[in-house]
């Protein structure tokens, strides 16, 4: 009686908790497994089943491995209802790779499926039957997106681009052509909701595939505004790199508009061009562009920054200008004409990455009097949700630091609310250091100086080092600054033991560092301030700010009348504390008693002789390696000068002379104020994911080369909008095609009139212009399949970077490639080592390796093993007269000896 | 493109896992990203991109859950914000909010949705009207029917007809027996005044939220009596560019049901209704705090919620403060609300007290920011004004409604 009692009260309490969360799938989650699963699966009612599939699903979500139901899952994809099929479907996508011999029992229903006239369950199958990765369902899947593809329903169209990348992830060769094939019909669709998935799938499966866009170009152009959001992002990217591609850049461009004035040499060509320029100098354009970093920028994008920076420490910027063939010009060119205008209403989206997107077209395309309109939708766009706030601020950073005159008025965006997050209030900052002007600079110090009483001490830091970087470029600013800053460091200086409060040195740090920065560009006005430095120098106890002020007193202890007077105080001072100091700034008081020391006028000279005598006898015994080395260091330099003061000055030994001229050299030499350059920052598309890391994601490529892509219309007179350019675009695209070709123009002539079979092979071409002897191509292209290893994507990426580098010309192998095939044209290399010889490195010279030589050098082979290692070929030679025995190479890091060899050629 | 979705609970518990594509992401990536963001804090946390060893996180945080995505190749990172912010907010929409239990209770709609949502790690259907549609929200009487009858399909068995249409977010045929139409104007006011009181930056960020239920395929227009005023907006993908381009006019099919059409800003306004006066003196260790609240200029509608919020800096060690309207909470985060409702007629509502600073320190040297809140219903700041809605077939009983009101968004007092 009392047992049953017990147990009612107990369901009672079950049911109460129960009845909050009742009708949802809670205790399906919390206690998946509390009934025997598999027995569910086999039942005849729907609803078990799908209490049963719910359980698996509640398992998977909490990352528990379920496979083991697989095949009686799979014997539920017949069921009628959708929702059983729904979670059938989830269920054999998380598990068919790892159970292919079961997976396959379902084909049968899927295609039962495809043949359903509700267009629903048609695309449900279809979804899946492409999810399930088994090569060998591949050709049936084919088979199915290929009928979808021509599928009445547009949903089911849609499902069927987005299953083109599946089944290109496979990365069967044989279906390449079949896949990319299917890819142009769903961009050639009517429906905006297909052609942005079909943009999708373009962009992973064929992004250079030029000829798919090309033919229907203009109707892209057109549906843009209407296709969905998502695929609006990709379809954009995709028009710019085609027009890029076959058009090259815009001469009236940010890009190209300040090669203008490097160049004349086309500049003159154009009057357009010419008075933008002589606009833009009227109004100071220094001011407002950056030029040198416009120039930078614009190769990023067509290169990548990583083969750009790597190149341009050896070659002038003005030098490796576009050449003026390879660009265009928005008053004759249609297409440009067409993207830019079907681009710019985008920049109204509600969608933050497409307005970002049409901003970088625009950015990069647009004429330069028009760049200006994207300025007010990407300010917008931070009034959305953090996480996209920053990465538009990332972007338009880039874009201010090329044109800061595009932001400059609208700088008041860039305030600091206090809701920002540490990094969006850092770039907010960097913004506003970037877009200051003489005429807003003083509402921006208003702020800073809000924000250095901002409770976020890092903040505060940054901020003050953001008023250093104001005041360097804006001349004017500087001694309203520096009053600023000076009391700051009085007041942080007494505000008590500033270790106590987070972050609070950094700020003291910072605001040193920064009247340093100021001070740097004119010395001479500013010694008041310097002396104050001094002055505070005994109540500021940071390390870091004492070290930046005691390396001031060295370097300035010659300026003005007043601070040569203060020496022998300071540095009987300096002597003083050199005991209790931290040794960073133990090393800068050395450094600094030594200027003083040779910059010391008659007078002062015994004293701070014995002071540095005194010192460099204290550093001796330091405990830090640092300071008795800089010690020793200092007192082999000094004995000139410690030597009797008239002596230096009489005498003429010639040792002692050298060494003067030494340390004067080392310790006596002028500052000269500095900027450093932005060149070594990286830049990406607008609106990549490697921009906002600063690496290079892997699949990230730049813009095409400009006129890569060469079509030869098969009437080009009947283009009208060509011979309004005078032949320009004509003539361009013609020798585009024959630079590098040896042979002349009368070849490619002959074979651009088969016509546009043919033209569809360019883009191979270009890479085909490089082999180097007629009779044996180096290197070959034909439709043939190529060794497993190459099938590899990035490897055959890598080695198209590879291919054009090479500074060889030649002509090309007209290989038979017809049209539809031509885009997977492989490239096979000859014996290359034969010809190209890698360079060599020395790792060993005879000299040092008792008569072994050892070099090495990459090879320019993918390797077997995976396609991220690197081949190295280690050469030996025995340069010495006996044989050497016992030769090993080990591999550093792992400590395993990767090759062992017992070496014991003689000389060779 | 996205390779994989996880849900992280606020403890860092992975609640659910959606792989997209054939290259699984392994579970572990949620633990590193759990380790870093203890170890590195709120500034981690703020990072929407992450490059971690193996997979590039996107990250975005809403009411305590974190939706994390991995991708291993370029992508658009603002895409995957984008999408993920949409799944955010079509979850809400479904679940009523987003928290651990309504995210775990109906974990099977999530794995629907996020399944009709994104294929193959491209976003297939976002329109929440069409979801709708596709898999039916949890309600009650759904609930009391699987109950009842222990089955009780949310999926449905048709294609929504707007899914393939050229007005891909509109149901072909709805039929409503009343056709009502709703127009709110709802502006957020963002303000920063500055430590001497004055008003650096006033701009009022605002949405034109829609409601309609009209039968067949209405095309309305909506016009402004002053567009001019408008700085900067942003379009749902119904509105028709051109008309707005040659005389800024909103032409549109609406989608079915409640909607944002636009969103604006109007920049570089000159007054805020209300002001906020902080002083502090402070001397030996202890501070004097006083803050005023008042109304500076009448808008002619009753403010209402007023709230102020502001953090206390670290160097204080203890407050109290009273108020002679309200209520004043301080939290353990040492995070000050002071709820003043509205202004009362006879008196200015003033906050006073004194602040204990940190043994050692006599002066404190870093200030809070006041964060003020408020609402007016019935007027919108902007003084945008809709001059008129037409539609171009008038449907029988046809109901328009328009309604206006202004919160305060980042309305920052510096102190």
């Amino acid at each position: 009686m009392f047992n049953q009692f017990g147990s009612t009260s107990e369901t009672l309490s079950k049911a109460s908790a129960v009845v909050l969360r009742i009708g949802t799938d809670a205790h399906l989650y919390d206690d998946p497994e509390d009934v025997n699963i598999a027995p569910l699966l086999d039942s005849k009612f729907e609803s078990e089943k799908c209490e049963a599939l719910k359980r698996l699903l509640a398992l998977i979500a909490q990352g528990f491995d379920v496979s083991n139901f697989f095949p009686q899952v799979v014997k539920n994809v017949a069921s009628q209802s959708s929702e059983v099929k729904k979670l059938v479907y989830l269920y054999l996508l998380q598990y068919a790779e790892k159970r292919p011999n079961e997976a396959l029992l379902s084909i049968n229903y899927f295609q039962k499926d495809l043949g359903d006239p509700n267009p629903l369950v048609r695309a449900w199958a279809l979804r899946t039957m492409a999810g399930i990765r088994l090569h060998v369902i591949a050709p049936l899947a084919l088979a199915a997106v290929s009928k979808c593809a021509r599928d009445p329903a547009v949903y089911v169209r849609k499902c069927a681009a987005n299953a083109l990348p599946k089944l290109h992830d496979l990365r069967l060769e044989e279906h390449a052509p079949a896949i990319e094939e299917i890819v142009g019909i769903l961009l050639n669709d009517h429906s905006p909701g297909v052609v942005g998935a079909a943009a999708a799938a373009f962009t992973s499966i064929c992004p250079n595939n030029f000829e798919l866009i090309r033919k229907n170009y203009k109707k892209l152009c057109q549906i843009l505004p209407d296709v969905e959001e998502w695929g609006q992002i990709l379809l954009i990217g995709t028009l710019l790199r085609y027009v890029v591609a076959r058009h090259g850049l815009v001469r009236e461009s940010l890009m190209l508009s300040l090669h203008g004035m490097d160049s004349n040499g086309f500049c003159e060509k154009d009057a357009l061009v010419r008075d933008l320029t002589l606009d833009k100098e009227d109004g100071g354009k220094s001011d407002s562009f950056d030029v040198n970093l416009v120039n930078v920028v614009s190769k990023c994008y067509i290169e990548g920054p990583d083969e750009y920076l790597s190149r341009s420490s050896c070659l002038d910027p003005v030098t490796s200008a576009f050449d003026s063939k390879e660009t265009t010009s928005v008053a004759h060119n249609e297409d440009v004409k067409i993207l830019l205008q079907c681009t710019s209403p985008l920049l109204w989206s509600n969608n933050s990455a497409v307005v970002l997107a049409a901003a970088g077209v625009q950015w990069i395309m647009a004429p330069l009097e028009d760049v200006k309109k994207i300025v007010k939708p990407l300010l917008f766009l931070l009034r959305s949700s953090s996480a996209s706030k920053y990465v538009v601020l990332c972007n338009i950073l880039v874009f201010a630091k090329a044109a800061p005159s595009l932001f400059a008025p609208h700088f008041e965006n860039f305030f600091i609310c206090s809701s920002d997050a540490y990094q969006v209030k850092a770039h907010k900052l960097e913004m506003l250091s970037l877009v200051a002007t003489t005429s807003s600079i003083s509402s921006i110090l208003r702020e800073f100086e809000d924000y250095i009483k901002d409770p976020d001490r890092r903040f505060a830091a940054d901020t003050i080092a953001a008023i250093g970087l104001c005041a360097r470029r804006l001349p004017t600013i500087p001694t309203t600054c520096l009053d600023g800053l000076l009391a700051l460091v009085r007041q942080e200086s007494f505000a008590g033991d500033p270790e106590s409060v987070d972050g609070e040195e950094g700020v003291l740090v910072q605001a040193v560092m920064s009247i340093q920065t100021i001070i740097e560009r004119d010395p001479d006005s500013h010694d008041k301030v310097i002396i104050q430095l001094f002055r505070s120098l005994d109540s500021i106890k940071v390390a870091a700010a004492r070290a930046t002020i005691i390396w001031m007193v060295g370097v300035y202890c010659s300026l003005g009348p007043i601070i040569p007077r203060m020496l022998t105080t300071l540095t009987k001072y300096l002597a003083w504390s050199f005991k209790s100091e931290a040794s960073e700034t133990k090393l800068q008081i050395l450094n600094t008693t030594a200027k003083v020391l040779i910059s010391a006028k008659v007078d002062d000279f015994q004293m701070l002789k014995r002071i540095m005598v005194y010192m460099l006898e204290l550093g001796e015994c330091d405990l830090s390696y640092d300071i008795r080395d800089r010690t020793r260091f200092l007192k082999k330099l000094l004995p000139c000068k410690l030597a009797s003061h008239e002596a230096t000055e009489d005498s003429v030994a010639s040792q002692e002379n050298i060494a003067v001229h030494v340390v004067e050299h080392v310790f006596g030499s002028k500052l000269k104020p500095f900027l450093p350059l932005g060149l070594n920052d990286r830049f990406y598309l607008p609106g990549s994911l490697s921009q906002i890391v600063l690496h290079a994601a892997p699949g990230y490529e730049p813009l095409p080369k400009p006129c890569s892509f060469v079509f030869e219309e098969h009437d080009q007179l009947s283009d009208s909008d060509r011979q309004r350019d005078a032949g320009a675009v004509l003539d361009r695209s013609q020798e585009s095609s024959e630079t590098g070709d040896e042979d002349g123009s009368s070849d490619y002539d002959s074979e651009s009139s088969v016509g546009s079979e043919f033209s569809s092979d360019d883009n191979e071409r270009k890479v085909s212009n490089d082999a180097s002897d007629p009779a044996a191509p180096l290197i070959q292209i034909s439709d043939t399949s190529v060794s497993a290893d190459q099938e590899e994507l990035r490897s055959r990426r890598a080695l198209d970077l590879w291919l054009d580098d090479q500074p060889s010309t030649s002509n090309q192998t007209p290989s038979a490639v017809n049209s539809n095939q031509s885009s997977y044209a492989k490239i096979s290399i000859g014996d290359i080592g034969s010809r190209v010889k890698p360079k060599c490195y020395s790792l060993l010279d005879p000299g040092n390796g008792s008569g072994l030589k050892v070099d090495y050098a990459f090879l320019s082979e993918v390797s077997i093993v995976s396609p991220l290692h690197v081949c190295v070929e280690v050469l030996f030679e025995n340069s010495s007269g006996e044989p050497i025995l016992d030769v090993n190479l080990e591999d550093e890091e792992s400590m395993k000896c990767i090759l062992q060899q017992c070496a014991n050629t003689n000389s060779t | 493109m996205l390779q994989c979705i996880y849900l992280l609970s606020d403890s860092g518990e992975v609640m659910l896992e959606k792989q997209l594509t054939g290259h699984r992401v392994d579970r572990s990536i949620c633990a590193w990203f759990w380790d870093q963001s203890l170890s590195q804090g709120d500034s981690f946390k703020s990072l929407p991109v992450i490059a971690s060893p193996t997979h590039y996180l996107f990250q975005i945080v809403r009411d305590g859950i974190t939706f994390l995505a991995c991708s291993q190749v370029e992508m658009p990172p603002l895409m995957a914000i984008e999408f993920l912010c949409r799944v955010a907010d079509v979850l809400s929409d479904y679940l009523g909010g987003v928290n651990e239990d309504l995210i775990k209770d109906n974990f099977i709609i999530v794995y629907e949705l996020l399944d009709e949502m994104i294929d193959n790690g491209f976003p297939l259907t976002t329109e929440p009207s069409i979801l709708r549609e596709m898999i039916a929200p949890p309600n009650l009487v759904s609930k009391m029917l699987s109950v009842v009858t222990g089955n009780a399909s949310n999926v449905s068995d048709t294609l929504p007809s707007g899914a393939g249409s050229c007005v891909p977010w509109r149901p072909t045929d709805p039929k409503y027996s009343s056709n009502e139409v709703y127009v709110d104007l709802v502006e957020e006011m963002d303000a920063i005044v500055n430590r001497d009181g004055e008003l650096v930056k006033c701009e009022i960020y605002g949405e034109v939220q829609m409601n309609s239920q009209l039968t067949g395929f209405p095309d309305l227009t909506l016009s402004f009596a002053n567009p001019s005023i408008l700085e900067d907006m942003r379009f749902h993908p119904c509105v028709r560019f051109r008309p707005w381009e040659s005389h800024q006019v909103l032409s549109f099919v609406p989608p079915d049901g409640e909607f944002k059409l636009m969103s604006y800003r109007v920049r570089k306004l000159k007054n805020t209704p209300m002001y906020v006066k902080p002083q502090i003196t402070s001397d030996s260790g202890t501070c004097r705090i006083s803050v005023l609240v008042g109304i500076r200029s009448d808008p002619g509608k009753a403010i209402e919620s007023i709230t102020l919020s502001f953090q206390l800096p670290h160097s204080v060690s203890s407050a109290d403060l009273s108020s002679n309207h309200g209520t004043v909470t301080i939290l353990s985060n040492k995070t000050c609300t002071w709820t003043i409702g509205r202004i009362p007629k006879d008196k200015t509502p003033c906050l006073s007290g004194t602040l204990a600073l940190e043994t050692g320190l006599e002066r404190l040297h870093v200030f809070p920011t006041f964060k003020l809140g408020f609402k007016i219903m019935g007027i919108a700041l902007s003084g945008l004004r809709i001059e008129k809605l037409d539609l171009q077939t008038v449907p029988p009983r046809l109901y328009k409604g328009f309604r206006a009101q202004t919160r305060a968004g980042e309305f920052d007092v510096r102190l």
